[in-house]
């Protein structure tokens, strides 16, 4: 470091130009992160999510619809060749192939139907060529398609609500159905396409293909039984299929519910409360032995249809399972889902054995972590820049190095995860060099900072002193350190978001359910206050009573100090609600657990009374009886205001401790904080998420009462020395 | 003739096994000052104490403004007579002991606002005077911590005045005092003999005695060894003792 270099600048050039290149810098990783989130254009890590899948009888082809329009076509025989069929100009919501793949159908939200040539489309390379043929409603997006198996009936449910049943070699609409009251979300033919079922509402419509004649109505259960409380009640109809056998017609709600019905019947066969969350896809395999189901809750389950029994699971996904098929057996399961995978799965030993995603770029989970980088680095750029600028003077290395490793560390690792494509580096580098423009620049940065003129010794211009200069050095020093402390934070939260989004957090999931979990922190905060005001009150008598000289006084409290610290809180809050109707009194669960733990707590408090009252001087006493106060007008008026300020601050420690256990009280089914957590956690399988709300919620009140129990010591200990 | 205002008979004190007070008479007229001095441990406070029964002594009778009590008499009728008592007697302690968490305003109008019921006003009035009085006007708001040891004991006494006593009891006002504060002290307690105030003062502080006290008592051993007028009992002692704790403090 040349110390003479800087000595006659008060704030060098190269330190303003460095400050402002970082800031720069940060300012543009600032905004490409909060534009990726707010679902700006530059997506370095892009895949459209599946919307619909199938696969070819012989288990070949898997075509996959997906949001940006596109059909991606693989070929599994040929190392998952990949082609990509443009033809819809939205979405594409359905995908099917005749049963000799022959043909491929394909709806979407443009209100198209289109049919492509297999053949044509393999032979036509790359680009895959021009639809075969080109059916249009001009009534709206097509939401759903279902294909008899010799390719000869199609039928569709548009947002409309009108079920279609076209023929696709004149390409006329036969019948159109509906629209019905309610919303019709699925829709099924069956193989030999005589049949078209459509859920409407709650129930499943069944009529014949080419007549649109009405032949069943599945509602519910058979008239006469049980019906209350069974699976799939008041669930609306999201996915059907028919068995290629023609017994059965499977169905999926939003429910997660899974239900057999035998058609002849009308009946239900099994019934199963299969996914957490509303169920998107089911299907049968060619031999109607299995059952797929694909869910909202990200999973795949695998049912024998005779009998319903669980036959497989398969996670994995990082968002709503769309779509499912079966491959060549059984025992071949294709999957595609809203994270814009398709995933080959082994059914015999329930893994993954295959992954494409539906475009040739970054995966999409670095997509989110390089911009949750972007984001944070941004912020931190931001702050050290400023502090640079603040302090005038570059010490540390550390701090800019602080914030380039995150940046480095995103561009770096999503780069060597493109390898994982058979591309080559020329698209590569077409997908990638936004990065390597940023770590050029980022390595520039990096250097010029090592540059000795920058490293320029602490200035304090306005300083003439040395005794200035020395403390205005401190207070610069200060101000570092406290930038340094406040990166870490930073640098911490990013770090931890990252990685939790690596894993899947599902943060559309969190902000929906947010306000349902809050919901239940105005009881957390309702059931502490009671429950300290309660333990207030005990603790005062426990105190007077155990500083008394009356044995008996004495002798109870020091028992209920005993008895209530010698045992588990939790035990304690399992007797108030669980214990004590055997006496015959009956405690509300919100009752109870205010008394467990207020009787708890102010166990624990007696002992911060006595201290406090304790602590008054014996003068006090003297000074208020020679006045000719009486006792309980000393205690009152003297004793118990002195011994206050000094039991205050320690019973706000106990009301924030308070705070936290109050979560015990969720084991009582008080439906507070943690409870709410708990339950939705539980029904979604997404316990990472509510609980982080539910921490955080703890966390952020703990922090604010803290803030608060500070300015309040502050103002109680008005009267002491300062 | 006037009456004494405090008749003390045959008072004594035991600690345990200890005898602290062995003894003693003492009557002390209208606007009398009595100083009482005497080496460390001869029973002075405990003497003091006793007046107002701070110590409930052991034997003997107390009778202050012909409010008479015995010593030791169980019931509420006893309990009752020390609560008047207290009223009648002011006391200042070595230690101030002002009540921390109120402001000097608030020290003064605590017991005359919970003992007497006065009303508020009446007593804020009274306290403003008292505090001009012992020259604190503009401390009214400030809280003990914040004022100087010799305006502490200022509202201290203020803080007895409030309670319009018959007779002061001063236990040694000035020995917790810097001593370039002791001044301001012995001044307003100048100013209180000066008034008529009958007081009974515990102190080490010799001008005082020699200007103020009427009788200065010298206690020894808890009993009183001689008593008599300023200038005969300072300047000429007739008791050996006497003569030797005088040589030592003068
Ligand atoms: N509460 C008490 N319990 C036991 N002994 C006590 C108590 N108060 C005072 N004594 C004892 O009584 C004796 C007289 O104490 P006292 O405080 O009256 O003395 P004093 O004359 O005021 O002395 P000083 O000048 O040091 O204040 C001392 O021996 C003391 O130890
Ligand atoms: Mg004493």
């Amino acid at each position: 470091m040349d110390i003479s270099t800087g000595s006659h600048l008060p704030l060098s050039r190269a330190m303003k130009l460095l400050c402002l290149l970082v800031a720069l810098t940060a300012g543009l990783s600032l905004l490409y992160g909060i534009q990726y989130y707010a679902g700006g254009p530059l997506r370095l890590a892009v895949t459209s999510p599946v919307y619909d899948l199938a696969v070819s009888g012989d288990g070949n082809l898997v075509a996959a619809g997906a949001q940006d329009g596109a059909i991606r076509l693989w070929n599994i025989a040929n190392g998952w060749n990949m082609l990509t069929l443009a033809g819809h100009t939205g979405p594409v919501t359905g995908v099917a192939f005749d049963s000799s793949a022959s043909t491929l159908f394909s709806v979407g939200q443009d209100g198209k139907v289109l049919i492509w040539d297999v053949q044509t489309v393999l032979s036509a390379g790359s680009t895959g060529g021009q639809a075969k043929k080109v059916l249009a409603t001009a009534d709206g997006p097509l939401n759903s398609l279902a294909v008899a198996a010799n390719g000869s009936l199609l039928a569709t449910i548009g947002k409309d609500g009108i079920v279609r049943v076209w023929d696709p070699e004149s390409g006329q609409v036969l019948q159109a159905i509906g629209p019905g009251e309610s919303t019709k979300l699925a829709v099924a033919l069956s193989h030999d396409g005589t049949l078209v079922a459509a859920g409407d509402g709650e129930q499943i419509q069944i009529w014949e293909a080419r007549t649109g004649i009405s032949l069943h109505r599945l509602e519910g259960y058979v008239e006469g039984e049980e019906t209350e409380g069974q699976p799939g009640q008041g669930e609306k109809v999201t996915a059907l299929a028919f068995s290629p056998d023609g017994n059965y017609l499977a169905s999926g709600s939003d429910g997660g519910t899974v239900l057999i019905w035998d058609i002849e019947k009308s009946k239900v066969a099994w019934a199963t409360k299969g996914h957490l969350a509303s169920v998107t896809k089911v299907v049968f395999d060619a031999s109607s032995e299995y059952l797929l189901s694909s869910g909202a809750d990200n999973y795949v389950r695998r049912w024998r249809v005779s009998g319903g029994k669980f036959a497989g699971l398969f996670g994995g996904h990082l968002g709503t399972v769309t779509s499912v098929a079966f491959g060549a057996d059984a025992d071949t399961i294709i999957s595609g889902g809203s994270d814009g995978s398709v995933r080959l799965w082994d059914g015999v030993n329930q893994l993954e054995r295959h992954l494409v995603w539906t475009r040739l770029g970054l995966m999409p989970v670095w997509g989110t972590v390089l911009a949750a980088w972007m984001l944070g680095s941004g912020l931190l750029g931001l702050v050290l820049a400023w502090g640079l600028w603040r302090v005038h003077t570059w010490g540390h290395l550390g701090s800019l190095a602080l914030y380039t490793i995150g940046p480095l560390f995103s561009i770096v690792l999503p780069l060597l995860e493109t390898t994982a494509y058979p591309i080559s580096w020329s698209v590569r580098l077409n997908i990638a060099w936004p990065l390597i423009l940023l770590l050029v620049w980022y390595i520039f940065l990096v250097a010029y900072i090592r540059h000795d003129a920058i490293a320029i010794p602490y200035q304090a211009p306005e300083a003439t002193s040395l005794a200035e200069q020395l403390m205005a050095a401190r207070r610069s020093g200060n101000i570092r350190f406290g930038l340094f402390v406040m990166a870490t934070w930073l640098f911490i939260f990013i770090l931890l978001f990252s990685v939790l989004r690596r894993f899947g957090l599902d943060i559309a999931f969190m902000r929906k359910w947010l306000p349902f979990i809050m919901g239940g922190a105005g009881l957390t905060m309702f059931i502490s206050a009671a429950a300290i005001a309660l333990a207030t009150i005990l603790a005062l008598i426990g105190a007077l009573a155990r500083l008394s000289n009356n044995p008996a006084a004495n002798g109870i409290s020091g028992f209920y100090i005993s008895l209530i610290r010698g045992t588990p809180l939790l035990v304690q809050i399992f007797i108030w609600y669980l214990a004590l109707p055997q006496l015959g009194i009956t405690l509300e669960p919100k009752l109870a657990g205010i008394l467990a733990l207020g009787v708890n707590y102010g166990a624990y408090m007696t002992e911060i009374f006595r201290a406090g009252i304790q602590a008054i001087g014996i003068g006090q006493y003297e000074a208020a009886h020679a006045l000719g106060m009486s006792s309980s007008q000393t205690f009152r008026r003297i004793v118990m205001p002195q011994a206050l300020r000094i039991v205050i601050p320690p019973i706000g420690n106990e009301f924030i401790a308070m705070m936290k256990d109050s979560a015990l009280v969720s084991m009582i089914t008080v439906q507070e904080l943690t409870f709410r957590a708990q339950k939705l956690g539980r029904q979604n399988f997404r316990n990472l998420e509510t609980f982080l709300i539910a921490a955080a919620f703890y966390w952020i009140l703990t922090i604010v009462f803290q803030f608060f129990q500070g300015k309040l010591e502050t103002y109680m200990a008005r009267g002491e020395r300062r | 003739m006037t009456e004494p205002i405090i008749k003390v008979h045959g008072l004594h004190k035991y600690f345990g096994p200890l005898h602290v007070i062995k003894g003693v008479d003492l009557e002390v007229m209208p606007r009398e000052v009595v100083v009482i001095i005497g080496p460390s441990g001869a029973g002075k406070s405990t003497f003091l104490r006793c007046l107002n029964f701070l110590e409930e002594p052991s034997d003997g009778t107390v009778e202050i403004d012909g409010v008479e009590i015995r010593a030791r008499e169980p019931g509420r009728e006893h309990r009752r007579r020390i609560q008047e008592i207290r009223q009648k007697a002011g006391m200042v302690f070595q230690q101030f002991n002002l009540f921390p968490h109120m402001t000097a305003l608030g020290n003064i109008i605590e017991a005359p606002i919970t003992v007497k019921k006065m009303p508020e006003e009446k007593a804020i009035a009274k306290a403003e005077e008292l505090l001009a009085w012992v020259g604190l006007s503009e401390k009214r708001d400030e809280y003990p911590s914040r004022l100087s040891g010799g305006q502490q004991q200022r509202v201290a006494i203020a803080r007895a005045l409030a309670m319009e006593p018959k007779i002061m009891l001063f236990d040694e006002p000035t020995s917790a005092l810097d001593p370039e504060l002791i001044g301001e002290v012995v001044e307003v307690m100048e100013r209180l003999a000066n008034e008529g105030m009958t007081m009974v003062v515990v102190t080490h502080e010799m001008h005082f005695a020699r200007d103020v006290a009427d009788r200065i008592i010298f206690m020894d051993e808890g009993v009183w060894v001689e008593m008599g007028p300023p200038d005969e009992l300072l300047t000429n002692p007739k008791e050996e003792r006497t003569k030797r704790f005088l040589a030592h403090i003068l």
